[in-house]
């Protein structure tokens, strides 16, 4: 049921979000045609298209975001919520394929953005030897510091999805805690936001200087500097992984709880 | 044999206001039910409760014995009073989708449906009127076969040719196991279907009885009716 | 015949003289197959469950054959059907003699109206 909700969800945002990407790489090219013809980059044809072209991005990842609430909003809560809370599937899945979607669409501006990009400044990236230069001077920063660039890679890609994941579904906890009231039900959401956010931000700091901690850094004072920077850098990014990711698990049981418990479609 | 769907104190509050209060019931398979009541009577609440789109207050609702839940909503075939089909979708499309998730939907009998209503699989659902829309949910609602159908006002807004329409599309995909519970207040129009009936007002059951019953007595269900909630 | 259903009568003992009535009055000769009951109850808009009620007593009075594959038909036997007749006859009689009684005619007089009716009608 999971891989069909999944099919759905991805075919009523795909609709809207593709034809998007599309427009912004046809607007980074003709962007990129009118440089290469115009003599120099404050021509008016050179500003509007530039121009344009942002506000074509903004307009994607403020859509992307759009698209995340509404999905949530209007297809579980509003008369839409009708049909599929009344299909026979388990709650958990409803709201675990809207997140993998989001994350789907996420990942996808993201890659569509930078891919516009990359067209803009095709001659740049390609024909200087900025790329290669790039990536030689992160692998010495690396290196530098004692670390597998690998498993590096990996702890960014895993926070940055986590830390994405965390900040969909404080939206959504939101949105179900706004759902308990009877009246004022999008105030009452906001409400929660603000309240779960500051409650995030107080276990944050509670965690962070927990008495342990203490032992910690007297750990890394005995190590020798290059020793140290790895042991703190990857410390830091499974700090993040874990409490970003128990943070998610917390807002997704709020989210199932009152979707399944407390559910009261107006 | 439990019944299709039981009530035991029954009570929904929306803040203060009570929409249903104390409400027991039982209505057995193998029937056609009006559920009766003038509007804002708690018909719609008492519905929406078996569908688990609220949570009650009070008491409990059962059908098949069991509380509404994934098992339930496999059973039970439900139309909303209002419409909830995406718009973005096509007909064949929301055809698709009934047919992935319910395992008693038979979209040939939906097609064959469309096809004497002249719907084209292919229109886009934002494009239809409302009285289409209420059509195709109608039409994707008695192509299952539930144990369970759960009817809200399906006569309310429509023409009478089109409620002539639906009550023998009611009757002829009607199987004799199953349980047809329809909400509505234009009484005249289907008593003659009803086995059953229920009357409510303002959150309580105030009657129910079989309908050969309330006609022994010479009397028709829309006089009882009239009577009962007699202003 | 159209299916006049009174609402303040039960619908089963109507639809049972209805049918009886196509029945004697050959609107459905002897041995011939009875629609469904879903496309009975469709034409009379009524609860297939009522109809399949009023087959089942038109059944035990022996007016309708259920066959166990192909559906069911009207009885052949003749006699089966004069005694229905009969039986209808007796009860429309019974119901105007009662009438009759209560406006206060006796047996002789009441003989004597529906002669002398008979004879107009006749002429």
């Amino acid at each position: 049921m999971l891989t069909r909700l999944i099919k759905y969800e991805l075919k009523a945002t795909g609709r809207v979000l593709l034809p998007l990407y599309a427009v912004l790489l046809v607007f980074a090219a003709i962007s990129k045609l009118i440089f290469a013809f115009s003599d120099n980059s404050y021509s008016v044809p050179a500003v509007i298209s530039t121009m344009i072209y942002i506000m074509i991005l903004i307009g994607m990842f403020v859509m992307t975001f759009v698209v995340m609430i509404q999905r949530f909003y209007k297809n579980l809560l509003s008369d839409e919520g009708y049909l599929m809370f009344t299909l026979p599937t388990m709650t958990w899945k409803h709201i675990t394929s809207k997140l993998l979607v989001s994350t789907i669409w996420n990942i996808g501006s993201s890659l569509a953005a930078i891919l516009s990009i990359v067209i803009l400044a095709f001659d740049e990236i390609f024909f200087t030897g900025l790329l290669p230069k790039f990536f030689r001077l992160l692998g010495e920063f690396f290196n530098s510091f004692g670390l597998n660039s690998g498993l590096i890679i990996l702890e960014f890609i895993l926070a940055g999805i986590i830390c994405m994941a965390s900040g969909m579904l404080i939206i959504y906890a939101s949105i179900a805690l706004g759902h308990l009231f009877n009246q004022h039900r999008v105030l009452a959401s906001l409400g929660a936001f603000l309240a779960l956010s500051t409650v995030s931000q107080i276990l944050f700091f509670c965690v962070t200087s927990l008495p342990g901690l203490d032992s910690l850094s007297e750990y890394v004072d005995s190590l020798d500097n290059l020793q140290a920077s790895a042991f703190m850098f990857h410390w830091v990014m499974w700090f993040i992984i874990i409490f970003f990711g128990l943070l998610s698990a917390g807002y997704f049981f709020i989210t199932n709880y009152i979707l399944n418990k407390r559910l009261n479609l107006e | 044999m439990t019944p299709v769907l039981e009530c035991n104190g029954l009570t929904k509050a929306f803040g203060r206001k009570k929409a249903l209060s104390d409400v027991s019931l039982k209505i057995d398979h193998g029937q056609i039910v009006g559920l009766l009541g003038p509007n804002g009577s708690g018909k719609t609440t008492l519905i929406k409760l078996a569908n688990a789109l609220l949570t009650p207050s009070a008491g409990e609702i059962r059908i098949a014995g069991m509380t509404p839940g994934l098992s339930t909503k496999k059973i039970i075939s439900y139309l909303p009073e209002r419409n909830y089909l995406n718009d973005w979708m096509r007909v064949q499309d929301i055809i698709g989708l009934f047919s992935d998730f319910y395992e008693d939907f038979k979209p040939e009998k939906a097609y064959d449906m469309l096809k004497r209503l002249n719907i084209s699989a292919n229109d886009r659902l934002k494009t239809l009127s409302k009285g289409t829309k209420e059509k195709v949910q109608l039409v994707l609602v008695m192509s299952r076969e539930a144990e369970l159908y759960l009817l809200d006002e399906p006569i309310g807004g429509v023409d009478p040719a089109a409620r002539d329409y639906i009550l023998e599309t009611i009757i002829s995909n009607y199987n004799p196991e199953a349980t047809v519970i329809i909400s509505t207040h234009l009484i005249s129009d289907i008593e003659r279907v009803l086995d059953y009936v229920v009357f409510i007002n303002e959150g309580r059951v105030v009657l129910s009885s079989s309908v050969e019953d309330i006609r022994e007595q010479g009397k028709s269900v829309d006089g009882l009716f009239r009577e009962v909630f007699r202003c | 015949m159209p299916w006049d259903l009174k609402p303040d009568r039960p619908i089963y003992t109507q639809l049972v003289e209805h049918i009886e009535l196509m029945i004697l009055s050959g609107v459905y000769p002897p041995g011939t197959k009875l629609p469904s009951v879903r496309d009975l109850a469709k034409e009379a808009s009524v609860n297939p469950n009522t109809m399949q009620r009023a087959l089942s007593k038109l059944e035990e009075d022996g007016l309708i054959i259920t066959h166990r594959t192909s559906g069911r038909s009207i009885t052949e036997d003749s006699g089966m059907i004069k005694k229905a007749k009969t039986r209808i006859a007796q009860e429309q009689v019974l119901e105007f003699l009662e009438k009759m009684q209560k406006l206060g005619f006796d047996q002789k007089e009441i003989l004597s109206i529906i002669t002398g009716m008979i004879e107009e009608v006749r002429r």
